[in-house]
């Protein structure tokens, strides 16, 4: 908090000051709440997992190895796995954003007479869906099973949720008299949305291209049931398949000692590694979309 | 507010004239190729494979294909509603959805409002970085930390537990507190992730709007009640109308996880049972028809809860 | 914006034009194809352990294909196959083989129809070795034949293994340091564990790290290895695979635990167990993992006295291992005269159901028929089990086979087993007249398990035993009886729990019965009884 220098605290109004020493009370609260667990996890990454288990590990590592993220790094289908999965998310981002903006912009258009009927049309598919047997005779159809495809068209390739966010930032946003005043210097629909709509949305874009990425990064689903070359899996499978080739299963045991203590002893080192390398990616990214939620990163576009 | 300035115009066109769409469709032609692509794929993706639906009502025939089997009507309905478990299923998904509702749904917009307020930018970053992350732990992951930090006998939170004077509680094993373990956790993992939106709306409030209240000489907590929380009041009333719609659904697989057979008469929910009757032995009608109730149920509240937001607010999802 | 509109038609396009040309290659990947030296190429699925090498790395299966003539591009599933199976079979997109423990199921057999092929005629053709498994071994006929004669799944013989998955030990150097006997009934167990509790049984120092008893995690989904269930034997009864649902045979008659006075005189001692502290309080709730590592103590400390496990060294790890013994199953009390029996998994352990199967849309079924013959040759099936001559089995010269210890040595038998090879989720014949001398594990696991043998013998395998894996069911018999099963796990294994935790079993017991029986239990003992009896007398 050095930076809430005593100038600033000189001139504020007694309530303001207790307002932020509550403020920052209740943030620092949250964030060991937060934080706490996370950094457990990283302990618990480089521990022995038998000092995990019985609790002996709790503010620091005990047991220190790297022997969980050397059973990642060394098995080679993790660098296939982050290669697919970096070209499906960001592949598939981009199609999502192409296939959803425009049309959240046109569902924003109060003028836009099948609006009401087209939100319905979209948000029906929200809850009623055929269930997984037909969506998958439909993939099989259109030749999409087992090609990269199925990770950019399928049910989700336009978000209902994410349709709904923009529309409703465009809604709340872009005024109609924008509009209006543009279209007095000749704009059409098209040069509005590209010039004026999408560089004063940079927000809610951030934010829905955040939700399409992650959706495409943690996406495990349409791999498991969709893909059959293992050449074309993104990294959550891969990782699974790790994680589980490390986890000790109770039937397993009594078939024939799959219980063996080398199997187990480092399948929590490896369950806690994985998390730590499939999340890093998506962590150094953020910093860079968090800019966008700084107050006044709008200053006079929005009245301009 | 523009939301309702827009809302007014839409008012006054109304009262010139009624255009219909086909007669504005000359006009509008280029918002009709702007939303083309996403009505084509989702006709293809997502309609299409609707007809799966009445799976429900058929007796599922491998050789007949979907459509092909008998039809029966409502007999996996009324298996449904008959079952020795159903009113038990019902209470334990309403239970445990309406609590993550009430007390996880208002959570990220105060944790949003509390960041908006910090003025030091790396402990602002920090923070938020902070609370996002979490998000990204797989749920086999969060169970087992669960596991592990509550344990009675070696975990953190147990033995903090254990302190505070509540000798021989076990958190895990407990009914009474299974519904708190799972909403609480719930909110840890997403709190920071669901503010995000929020974030970004109050990113849009117009500066301008904040030096006039303090012109006027608002105090800190004035602003947030007259400039912040309007400015996100659209965005909550949206967000709260599809959180209605998910109200029979609970997260599948971290219930699935987190039961054992102490807290099972509370965990077992719906869409664990219909895992373990429907996936595990094939009963795909059984499982289709049981889906759909589900949506029903779910659309329906949608559908009330847009109607009252519309009367009291006119904000609608259409 | 002319950019912007172009570029979008052109995803229009690719849209549309996804649509149009999407029957068009599917043609292309059917057909009988072969490849430059005339083998039959197939497709094949396996539901592997986690822990399995990769198909192409294991020297046998390569052998074996050349030999059929065959080349099989096999995708390996690890995980999840419930889910991936259910889409797979209803959209009819199944590879010509699938390699699995029971993964295709008899239920699957009676709801895809004409997915699978009828084996019968082929094996007569092109099935020496299966033939001669079914000659050895009646049972893998019966396990493989449907009530029509029809053949889809083939079973397995795995020979080796011992009759009972779950074994009780007790740590003797505890008993030994507090001057105690062996416990022979429940109450002296209870004494015993009375005495871990209270003194400091493995002599650190602190008389309270002990944890008397430990059983592994109950899942909702019913009874099974490792259970506290097989203390139901102390009153004469003989459950299987650890109890399952709950149903027995005795007498032939079929029955469930789960509404017999003799459950509940154990649920009311295990009760009295843990309202003493003698049971780990986190019994119910903690993981597999956490189970087994407790068990393995701290250094030369042990911390669990009495506890169900496969095998020692598997279950306590190498450095308090030797301190548990396996010991006789014991009577419900000192008076009680009757039998006394355990969990018998013979037919479990050592047979298996549809561990292969054949899709119907094969091309060329006579090849993969071949194949599959190969699997079953002894000297085969021994590699499937234990991996390559070479590396895993040194064969003698006089013909007898030698399991040889792992290559890794941080690692133990049974992983190196799973790692090698296919191991116990491949099919498989394991002659009796093959002269194999085991690994260690195995051989441990034998010694072991003297206390067992010896309480089955007495035991009338016709009548006592419900032969649960070699009775096939309708399709419509087998959704009612889940469906009931489902709601009946869900009561019965709640208040196992809440009654061993919390008690209260005296003033529930009859309500209890009366709600059990109103799910539908006698529906489903009615069913299983008919089968039963045409069971027995088409073995007759």
């Amino acid at each position: 908090m050095a930076s809430v220098s005593m100038e600033r605290i000189k001139n504020k109004k007694p309530g303001d000051l207790l307002f932020d020493v509550v403020v920052y009370s209740v943030c620092i609260f949250i964030f060991f709440v937060v934080a706490y667990p996370l950094y457990f996890i990283v302990i618990a990454s480089v521990s022995d997992p038998t000092f995990v288990a019985t609790g002996k590990v709790i503010f620091f590592p005990k047991g220190f190895s790297f022997f969980g993220y050397e059973q990642i790094f060394q098995d080679s289908r993790v660098w296939i796995g982050y290669r697919n999965t970096l070209f499906y998310a960001i592949f598939g981002t981009f199609i999502n954003l192409l296939f959803t903006l425009p049309a959240a912009y046109v569902l924003s258009r109060q003028e836009f007479r099948a609006r009401r009927f087209l939100m319905f049309f979209f948000v029906f598919t929200m809850f009623f869906n055929g269930g997984l047997i037909p969506t998958y005779l439909l993939m099989k159809d259109l030749s999409l099973i087992d090609t990269p495809w199925v990770f950019i068209f399928n049910p989700l390739t336009v978000n209902v949720f994410n349709l709904i966010i923009a529309r409703t930032f465009f809604e709340s946003n872009i005024p109609n008299e924008m509009y209006e005043a543009a279209t007095i210097d000749g704009c059409t629909h098209f040069s509005f949305f590209q010039k004026v709509v999408l560089p004063l949305s940079k927000a809610v874009i951030s934010v829905i291209g955040l939700y399409y990425l992650v959706w495409h990064w943690n996406d495990f689903f349409t791999g498991l049931i969709y893909i059959r070359n293992y050449d074309l899996q993104p990294l959550q499978i891969v990782l699974r398949d790790i994680l589980l080739s490390n986890q000790v299963f109770a039937e397993g045991a009594g078939s024939g000692g799959t219980g063996g203590g080398y199997a187990q002893r480092y399948a929590d080192q490896v369950k806690y590694g994985i998390i730590i390398v499939s999340t890093l990616p998506i962590l150094m990214l953020y910093p860079f979309i968090q800019k966008y939620f700084e107050k006044g990163v709008l200053i006079g576009s929005v009245k301009g | 507010m523009a939301f309702i300035s827009g809302a007014k115009s839409a008012q006054d066109t109304k009262q010139l004239k009624k255009p219909t769409v086909v007669s504005t469709f000359k006009r509008d032609y280029q918002l009709w190729l702007m939303i083309l692509p996403a009505i084509i794929t989702v006709i293809i993706f997502n309609y299409i494979p609707m007809y799966g639906v009445q799976l429900a009502f058929r007796e599922y025939d491998f050789t007949a294909g979907l459509t092909g089997g008998d039809f029966v009507g409502l007999k996996y309905f009324e298996q449904f509603i008959n079952s020795h478990m159903f009113w038990d299923l019902i209470r334990n998904t309403l239970l445990i959805s309406i609590t993550t509702i009430v007390v996880g749904f208002p959570a990220p917009i105060i944790l949003a409002l509390l960041i908006n307020q910090i003025r030091w930018k790396r402990g602002k970053k920090i923070l938020q970085t902070t609370v996002y992350l979490p998000h990204f732990i797989s749920i086999v992951v969060l169970v087992g930390l669960l596991n592990v930090l509550l344990s009675p006998n070696t975990g953190l939170l147990g033995l903090l537990i254990e302190r505070m004077g509540f000798e021989g509680t076990n958190l895990l094993a407990s009914i009474k507190a299974f519904v708190p373990v799972y909403v609480i956790s719930d909110i840890w993992q997403h709190v920071g992730w669901n503010s995000i939106i929020y974030l970004a709306a109050l990113a849009s409030v117009d500066p301008q709007l904040y030096d006039a209240a303090k012109i006027d000489g608002a105090n800190r907590w004035q602003i947030i009640r007259n400039v912040e929380i309007p400015a996100i009041i659209p965005t909550i009333i949206i967000l709260l109308i599809l959180n209605m719609g998910t109200v029979i659904s609970t997260g599948f697989e971290k219930i699935f996880l987190m039961q054992n057979s102490l807290n099972l008469p509370i965990s077992e929910v719906i869409e664990t049972y219909v895992y373990k009757v429907g996936i595990i032995s094939n009963q795909f009608s059984y499982a289709a028809a049981i889906g759909l109730f589900n949506t029903l149920i779910n659309f329906s509240l949608l559908l009330i809860m847009n109607t009252i937001a519309k009367r009291v607010s006119r904000i609608s999802l259409w | 914006m002319k950019k912007y509109v172009s570029l979008f038609l052109l995803i229009t396009f690719l849209v549309v034009g996804l649509v149009a040309c999407s029957n068009d290659d599917e043609t292309s990947s059917e057909g009988n194809e072969e490849t430059e030296d005339g083998k039959v190429v197939l497709t094949g699925l396996i539901t592997k352990h986690p822990l399995t090498k990769d198909l192409e790395d294991m020297e046998w299966l390569q052998e074996i294909e050349d030999k059929a003539g065959v080349e099989i591009k096999w995708e390996e599933v690890t995980a999840d196959w419930d889910q991936k199976k259910g889409a797979m079979l209803a959209g009819g997109d199944i590879p010509d083989i699938i390699v699995g423990p029971n993964a295709i199921t008899d239920a699957d057999f009676a709801k895809f129809t004409g997915l699978f092929e009828d084996l019968a005629p082929l094996i007569e053709e092109h099935g020496p070795n299966v033939q001669a498994m079914f000659d050895q071994q009646p049972k893998t006929k019966a396990l493989a034949t449907q009530d029509d004669g029809q053949i889809f799944g083939l079973p397995k013989y795995q020979r080796f293994w011992p009759e009972t998955a779950t074994m009780q030990f007790i740590n003797q150097e505890w008993l030994d340091n507090l001057g105690l006997e062996t416990p022979t009934n429940w109450d002296e167990l209870f004494d015993v564990l009375m005495a871990f509790k209270e003194e400091d049984a493995n002599g650190n120092g602190d008389a309270n790290d002990e944890i008397p008893m430990d059983f592994a995690p109950i899942g909702t989904g019913g009874f099974g290895f490792f259970h506290p269930t097989v203390l139901l034997g102390s009153t004469g009864m003989t459950i299987s695979g650890g109890g399952g649902q709950g149903y027995f045979l005795e007498d032939g008659e079929v029955k469930n635990f789960f509404v017999d006075e003799r459950y509940k005189e154990m649920v009311v001692f295990m009760n009295r167990l843990y309202s003493n502290g003698l049971i780990n309080e986190e019994a119910f709730t903690q993981d597999y993992t956490k189970y087994q590592s407790v068990a393995r103590g701290e250094g030369e400390n042990a911390k669990v006295g009495y506890t169900y496990g496969w095998e020692r060294t598997d279950r306590f790890g190498l450095n308090v291992a030797d301190q548990y013994v396996s010991f006789d199953p014991m009577a419900k009390s000192a008076d009680y005269s009757g039998d006394i029996s355990w969990s018998y998994d013979y037919d479990n352990l050592n047979f298996g159901l549809n561990l292969i199967q054949m899709s119907s849309q094969t091309e060329n079924k006579e090849a993969a028929m071949k194949f599959i013959n190969e699997l079953y040759d002894p000297e085969v099936s021994l590699q499937v089990l234990f991996g390559s001559i070479g590396p895993n089995i040194e064969k003698a010269d006089d013909g007898s086979y030698t399991i040889l210890p792992p290559q890794d040595e941080e690692m133990d038998p049974g992983t190196w087993k799973w790692t090698s090879s296919w191991a116990d989720n491949g099919p498989m014949f394991i002659s009796d007249e093959l002269e194999v001398e085991l690994g260690e594990d195995m051989k441990a696991v034998g010694e072991q398990q003297q206390p067992f043998i010896d309480a089955f013998e007495g035991l009338d395998k016709e009548n006592d035993v419900f032969p649960g894996m070699f009775i096939k069911y309708s399709d419509a018999d087998n959704n009612q009886m889940s469906l009931t099963n489902t709601d009946m796990m869900n009561l019965t294994l709640s208040k196992f729990a809440e009654w061993i935790t919390s008690g209260g079993i005296e003033d529930e017991w009859d309500s209890y019965v009366q709600e059990v029986e109103a799910i539908g239990l006698q529906n489903n003992l009615d069913i299983m009884q008919g089968y039963y009896d045409d069971y027995k007398s088409s073995m007759e």
